[in-house]
């Protein structure tokens, strides 16, 4: 790190970094977002995004720009008209729903497949979500289910979480915070 | 279009799960889709059937877990959920068909059960049941007397059946143990489906149809459960399928036990139309405004809606069971239909668009909204597997004979000049005096035939022809020249056509130009002609040109005393290649 992104620090300057938040509907990715705002910018009922919203959270030492895309199906295909901004992304995956798992894979391995993203070493942190649901899988499982051991070009982290109580965010956005650093360093 | 070409394509869905061992036994008509609880989850509703007549349930699937199961008392015939009343928030309730009731399940909890009326009973039958009960006569003699009424056609109550088929010992304790109970005939549901009542939105009050063993069809009110119209058909319906809206217009579709759909709407109570199909119907799915029917024969048809027939297509295997495929948000609708050869086959219209493999035959498919997704293809196995599939996000059907329409190369523009001022003139003289245009044609024609017929009396008064089939002596001749010049061999196969008269006293002789041919022998006598043999005669033509031009000989056959000739052959001559002689 330079010094003047030292002294940028020091004056409460920080970095901006833009992120894309993916996942099918109804996963959390508005949940989560909103979690991670600071307390006081929470809102209490969370809807089903249309299109997308873009949001503002700060950490210790970077300025998030967050995309949070819609996941409903008829919105997916706006996605890719964003990879090109993101830097970062998180996908969000609902662990309780063992049915659509496969379709959260599809959507992934597009994702990964696709010009803008494949040849980037853009950081993917995962949030396997809805930990709190009784039947849901681990974090384990469900990194087994959408083969991400196949990712090999990019730095990815998963992280199980329970959004509603905030469990686990901290851990994935401290990762993915790292992650930013060392890539521009 | 054989199904060999279209890609068996896993391409196009997601396995979302696969249960081979899940022990469903049902059919579509028992398989439905619907947001039993209200958040926009939706779940799956199984009517199985169980296993030799025991173990019937109604099973209720979240995602891939079985969450709810409770017993059914008979064997499911037909299972649908649909929304009852207007309370918020709007749950769908189940109904669920067996035997002559439907029972109707509300949050998963049985909620009304509605028996069809009974059948009227036959006097006499009546009469013979009170008479044992009085004990006027013996069982055997109750069993005698309900054998003649049933071999007269009258419809006996189902205790009558039961009694005939029994042996005289069982029959004596039947009916010791039924005698006083009174006679009841009652039918059964043979198929349901839902009727919206005054709305065409998704979520409005729906109408139960059901269709009955004695040919009728139902349409219950959905809150008092009672009959709003009752319609007769000509047979037992055994699949239905209906759109419209009850207090507006609807079409009630009913695929019959003879072979027949009927088409009953709004206004009559005897249908309206009716499609005589070559073969029984297997299964009936509207697509649109059209009728997709698979038959026994493996052949699926599609009618209007008034019964017109648009197109059969043939099948690779006998058909399972079949299904719609509805998708909204894509515009895309079409048939699913599961065939024995353990596929399913996506059909638009006679397209076949794609096949699934499937590792067992598939006995019921449904697709629709299962959990969140709005793609789902549901279906089990004739093993008693359960196996979601989801589609693709991109995935895109494509018709690949071309659609129905005229082939590309017709819309391609030729380069057609334009139109002459003759040929408008022409028109416009066509147009103004067709009549007397036809009239000088049709004179012309006359004028033709005339003169045809003037030309063909002729040539036969004057046996200008080489067939002669005058009485005297029906004769046949054709020559054949041999030889490239300047010498040539004629033959000439002369033939008596007589069925026994043999002919005698005939020769033939040539006319020629004589500058150009030399004939060796001009004259040649016949033998004797006996019926049916060709007798070939020959003769040598030199040709004493040199100048290369042909012509034509005549061949006369001359019957003794007579001066006309009896046949006249003209023999074109080929030129002569070869160097004259001379």
């Amino acid at each position: 790190m330079g010094l003047f992104d030292k002294l940028a620090g020091w004056l409460g300057l920080k970095k901006e970094v833009n992120v894309l938040c993916l996942g099918l509907d109804n996963s959390g990715k508005t949940t989560i977002i909103n979690k991670l705002k600071p307390s006081n910018a929470q809102t209490q009922d969370i809807v089903p995004t249309i299109g997308f919203s873009i949001e503002k959270f700060k950490t210790s030492s970077l300025s998030f720009t967050v995309f949070d895309m819609s996941g409903q199906g008829r919105y997916r295909n706006l996605w890719e008209h964003y990879y090109k901004e993101g830097q970062a992304i998180i996908f969000v995956i609902d662990s309780a729903d063992k049915l659509r798992m496969v379709v959260a894979k599809e959507e992934l391995d597009t994702l990964l497949n696709h010009p803008d993203i494949k040849h980037r070493r853009v950081p993917i942190l995962f949030f396997a979500n809805k930990m709190d649901v009784r039947d849901a899988l681990s974090s384990v499982k469900v990194s087994q289910l959408l083969c991400l051991e196949n990712i090999k070009d990019k730095p990815w982290h998963i992280c199980a979480t329970d959004a509603l109580k905030g469990e686990g965010l901290q851990e994935g956005v401290d990762w993915l915070q790292d992650q930013i650093k060392t890539m521009r360093t | 279009m054989s199904v060999g070409e279209a890609s068996t394509d896993g391409g196009k869905w997601l396995d979302a799960h696969y249960d081979p061992v899940a022990g469903l036994h049902t059919f579509s008509s028992c398989v439905a889709l619907a947001d039993l609880s209200g958040d926009g989850d939706s779940r799956l509703v199984l009517g199985d059937l169980g296993s030799a007549g025991s173990g019937m349930k109604l099973k209720v699937y979240r995602g891939t877990v079985l969450t709810n199961e409770s017993s059914l008392l008979d064997l499911p015939a037909g299972l649908v959920s649909f929304f009852m009343d207007l309370h918020e928030p709007r749950i769908p309730a189940v109904a669920v068909a067996s035997g002559p009731c439907i029972y109707v399940y509300k949050n998963l909890r049985p909620y009304f059960k509605f028996t069809l009326p009974g059948l009227e009973i036959n006097t006499l039958e009546q009469d013979v049941w009170r008479q044992v009960r009085e004990g006027q006569i013996d069982p055997s003699t109750l069993k005698e007397m309900l054998e003649s009424l049933r071999t007269s056609d009258v419809p006996l109550s189902a205790r009558s059946l039961h009694l005939l088929s029994l042996d005289v010992e069982q029959a004596e304790q039947f009916v010791h143990l039924h005698k006083q109970q009174p006679i009841r005939r009652q039918t059964v549901i043979t198929c349901m489906g839902t009727l919206k009542k005054s709305t065409a939105d998704e979520d409005g009050v729906s109408c139960l149809v059901i269709g009955t063993e004695s040919s009728h069809v139902f349409i219950l009110d959905p809150e008092a459960f009672i009959i709003l119209t009752k319609m007769e058909l000509p047979a037992p319906p055994t699949r239905m399928d209906v759109t419209g809206q009850f207090d507006v217009e609807f079409r009630i579709t009913v695929a019959c036990r003879n072979g027949n759909i009927y088409i009953l709407r709004r206004e009559s109570d005897r249908p309206k139309y009716c499609i005589e199909l070559s073969s029984h119907a297997v299964g009936l799915v509207r697509v649109g405004k059209n009728v997709v029917v698979g038959c026994t024969d493996e052949s699926l048809q599609g009618f209007t809606q008034k019964g017109k027939k648009l197109w059969r297509t043939v099948l690779p295997a006998p058909i399972t069971t079949m299904a719609a495929m509805d998708l909204p948000t894509r515009g895309f609708q079409g048939v699913l239909v599961g065939v024995a050869s353990c596929e399913v086959l996506l059909f638009r219209h006679k397209n076949l668009l794609s096949s699934v493999r499937m590792p067992d035959a598939v006995s019921s498919i449904c697709f629709g909204r299962y959990g969140r997704e709005d793609g789902t293809l549901i279906m089990t196995t004739k093993g008693g597997g359960l196996m979601v599939k989801i589609l693709k996000r991109t995935a895109a059907f494509e018709d690949r004979d071309g659609a129905p329409g005229p082939p590309q190369a017709q819309s391609i523009r030729l380069n057609v000049p334009k139109k002459t001022k003759l040929y408008v003139d022409q028109t416009l003289r066509e147009r103004e005096s067709a009549p007397a245009m036809h009239r000088a044609f049709m004179m012309d024609l006359s004028r033709l035939r005339l003169a045809a017929a003037k030309a063909m009396v002729k040539v036969l008064e004057c046996s200008l022809t080489p067939v002669s089939s005058g009485v005297g002596q029906p004769l046949k001749i054709n020559a054949v020249v041999q030889g490239l010049g300047p010498a040539f061999k004629l033959t000439l196969n002369v033939q008596n056509t007589a069925a026994c008269r043999p002919v005698m006293d005939l020769a033939i002789s040539f006319q020629y130009d004589q500058s150009l041919y030399r004939v060796r022998t001009p004259f040649l006598r016949i033998p004797l002609l006996v019926p049916g043999i060709i007798y070939p005669l020959e003769t040598f033509v030199d040709c004493t040109s040199d100048k290369g031009v042909s012509d034509i000989i005549k061949v006369f056959v001359l019957h003794g005393g007579r001066s006309a000739p009896l046949l006249t052959a003209h023999i074109n001559m080929p030129v002569s290649e070869g160097l004259t002689l001379n």
